[in-house]
């Protein structure tokens, strides 16, 4: 099996599902001979051609709504986000159109389409290109919102998702892009939508997040093992919405403690609904309070050093967290 | 300008079989042949008739909603419409309902659509002025603005990848064309040379804003330039002009030679919508228009051309009113959606079990 880092994985992916269907393409800011400023559409437009990659004028709103119209009349467009800061022009096409439009037709007009988002913070990019938004579309029924923590995922929920009859948002974290890597099987596979996943198992604390800080949940998991010999699960919501309740609310039940990480602003972050899940749902099976860590309620991610340290989760704060909740 | 393209009438109850022989076409040297001239003038009746019906069905109270009537525009809608295949897209605005009369969606599914019932294309979901029918390709836009025009540059691209011999006609008034993405669409239109018409009906007032406070060109066809497609502007009340005009952009985009943005000046007699008096406007400047009216033009254009009889408009009236009454007939004995039929078709899977029946995760033994 090769191994393979995140950015990879999504490539193959992507070039596994173009060869497989022909209604499959891409669109996107420089994604044709320049591979994507990421490298996630490397050589696919010398494979493919010029038609089925699409270098795209400088616009995201025609990125989007033009693989709107593709997928209604049967395509199925993956259409890039190069930054998720800079996805506001289409936010239209996304929340008014994709997700709405089977929906209003009464499930006689559908949208297969897959939008890749770059997003997340962590790596000095700066105001406009850290944000992590995720929060925009998961109060927006109607799309499928994914986020892989891991390149084996990232493969298998992307090809998932091109196949997906809905609007699916697919966020991948930048940070994660080069510093994954593991083994993903060369051949074709796919990692179920709407299902979250057990990383790790445990019996003292639940801790659930997505993407990057899932990672780092999985680091401070082995921290509270080594330090305090705490046996920490570690859930993996995978896709944010429609969430996989079932998963994380078993795992509360067995464990009885939680901790929620997200690197999306605070309030009304998945965090927020996690929470109330929870409390309406499993509220007799919690020993300790609920408790988040999460980005601050500030308008955008600082680009100086030690204030996006002090934006970001991080493996300390989320032990912290946990030792707080253990403590309790 | 012959057309490539054999027509096919999505009319469903033509009523144009009339006393004129298609032959006299030759020997008159008309614009058109004569069937296609009483076509057109047909359409514009009906289109008419049915519009100042709904009318009437609002002022009674008889449904719930709010109703753009494109009265008055009827010579740009038609002629524009006309020649499409049922494979065509429509991508419509909110004053656009009639065009689903010209594609050839039935007419008691249009009036339940007012009416918010469940027989309706969409089963009572979104209001009428933004319902699509899936099964002829017209597109269910959101209500924003412009947007069904970027909807259908997608529409259109499919149909260039997949070498289709298809055109998208995309309509919104002269307010849209400030929007930005009315720019994205067309100028994506015209780099990919897509098969598409813009049809911009610019009847001088969006909402109460005069087309002077909304862009500084005279005509909207300008803005063609900046996108390297043709533009081109023509009266919008004189249906032969618009049909030719729009017959030329149809071929050169069922040919592959690209989109064509073609402005059509025409004017609503009413207000925004029903709700809206319209009191911004001059009332001479409306009577001017009413006196521009497109089908009394046509009346008098066909009757000079000998093609033309008040009996023959009354019979088309009559068959008009009739089908009218039974759609309406329908729509009223028509149910309403089930109240949980809101859960439905969010996604391609169900969540109403979900919604309603939430799991309740049961308490710890022993506690
Ligand atoms: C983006 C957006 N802004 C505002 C509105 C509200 N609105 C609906 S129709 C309309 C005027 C449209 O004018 P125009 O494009 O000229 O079309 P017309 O109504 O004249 O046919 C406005 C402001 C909207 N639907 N979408």
């Amino acid at each position: 099996m090769p191994v393979m880092t995140y950015i990879d994985a999504i490539n193959t992916a992507l070039d596994e599902e173009m060869t497989r269907d022909e209604q499959v393409f891409i669109i996107g800011e420089d994604v044709g001979k320049m591979g994507g400023v990421f490298k996630a559409t490397k050589g696919l437009q010398e494979k493919f051609g010029v038609d089925r990659v699409i270098d795209s004028p400088l616009a995201e709103g025609v990125i989007v709504s033009s693989s709107i119209g593709a997928a209604m009349a049967g395509m199925r467009p993956v259409a890039e986000i190069q930054f998720a800061d800079f996805i506001t022009p289409a936010m239209d096409a996304i929340t008014q159109q994709a997700a709405k439009l089977r929906y209003r037709s009464a499930g006689t007009q559908t949208c297969p389409l897959t939008v890749r988002v770059c997003y997340g913070g962590g790596v000095g990019g700066g105001l406009y290109h850290s944000q992590t938004n995720t929060s925009w579309f998961i109060h927006t029924p109607g799309l499928v919102v994914v986020a892989p923590s891991t390149a084996y995922d990232a493969k298998g929920l992307l090809k998932s998702a091109i196949r997906d009859d809905n609007p699916v948002m697919f966020f991948e974290h930048k940070k994660l892009y080069r510093s994954v890597k593991e083994e993903v099987p060369d051949e074709d596979f796919t990692v179920p939508l709407m299902k979250a996943e057990v990383k790790k198992s445990g019996s003292d604390l639940t801790v659930i997040s997505y993407g990057y800080t899932l990672q780092l949940s999985l680091q401070a998991a082995e921290k509270m093992k080594q330090q305090h010999g705490v046996d920490v699960e570690v859930v993996d919501l995978r896709t944010l919405v429609p969430l996989d309740k079932d998963t994380f609310l078993e795992s509360v039940a067995r464990t009885n403690r939680v901790v929620i990480v997200h690197e999306d602003n605070r309030t009304l972050g998945i965090g927020a609904e996690i929470s109330a899940v929870i409390a309406e749902q499993a509220f007799d099976c919690l020993d300790a309070p609920i408790t988040r860590v999460t980005a601050p309620d500030v308008p955008a991610v600082p680009f100086s050093a030690p204030l996006e340290h002090f934006y970001m989760p991080s493996v300390e704060k989320i032990v912290a967290a946990m030792e707080r909740t253990i403590r309790y | 300008m012959a057309t490539q393209v054999e027509r096919i009438t999505t009319f469903p109850n033509f009523a144009g079989d009339s006393a004129f022989a298609i032959g006299e076409y030759e020997q008159k040297s008309l614009p058109l042949a004569v069937e296609t001239l009483q076509r057109l003038y047909s359409y514009m009746l009906k289109c008419r008739t049915v519009e100042e019906r709904i009318r009437i069905l609002f002022r009674q109270g008889r449904f719930a909603g709010n109703y753009f009537a494109a009265v008055g525009q009827e010579a740009t809608q038609v002629g524009v419409t006309m020649d499409l295949l049922p494979e065509d897209t429509i991508a419509p605005s909110h004053r656009n309902f009639i065009t689903h009369i010209m594609k050839g969606t039935p007419l008691p599914q249009l009036l339940a659509q007012i009416y918010g019932r469940k027989t309706s294309p969409d089963q009572g979901r979104s209001a009428p002025a933004h319902c699509g029918y899936a099964p002829l390709n017209i597109i269910t836009p959101a209500s924003t603005i412009a947007a069904q025009l970027n909807i259908g540059t997608g529409i259109a691209l499919a149909y260039k990848m997949r070498q289709q011999r298809n055109v998208v006609v995309a309509l919104s008034g002269e307010g849209s064309t400030s929007l930005g993405f009315w720019h994205e669409a067309v100028n994506f239109a015209g780099l990919h040379k897509l098969p598409m018409v813009i049809v911009v009906e610019n009847n001088g007032w969006a909402e109460s804003v005069p087309v002077t406070l909304q862009t500084a060109v005279t005509d909207i066809s300008e803005k063609a330039k900046a996108y390297g497609i043709p533009g081109v502007t023509v009266d919008g009340n004189d249906v032969v002009e618009v049909y030719q005009a729009a017959r030329t952009a149809i071929t050169r985009a069922r040919e592959g030679q690209g989109p064509t943005l073609l402005e059509c000046k025409t004017y609503r007699w009413y207000g925004h919508s029903e709700i809206d008096p319209a009191k911004y406007r001059e009332p001479r400047e409306v009577q001017e228009w009413k006196g521009r009216d497109p089908i009394p033009r046509m009346e008098r254009f066909l009757e000079e051309q000998g093609i033309w009889t008040n009996d023959w408009k009354q019979n088309l009236l009559k068959e008009f009113e009739a089908e009218i009454e039974q759609a309406i007939a329908f729509a009223e004995a028509s149910p309403f959606p089930e109240p949980e039929e809101a859960l439905d078709h969010v996604y391609s899977f169900d969540i109403r079990e979900r919604e309603l029946a939430p799991k309740t995760w049961e308490p710890k033994l022993g506690r």
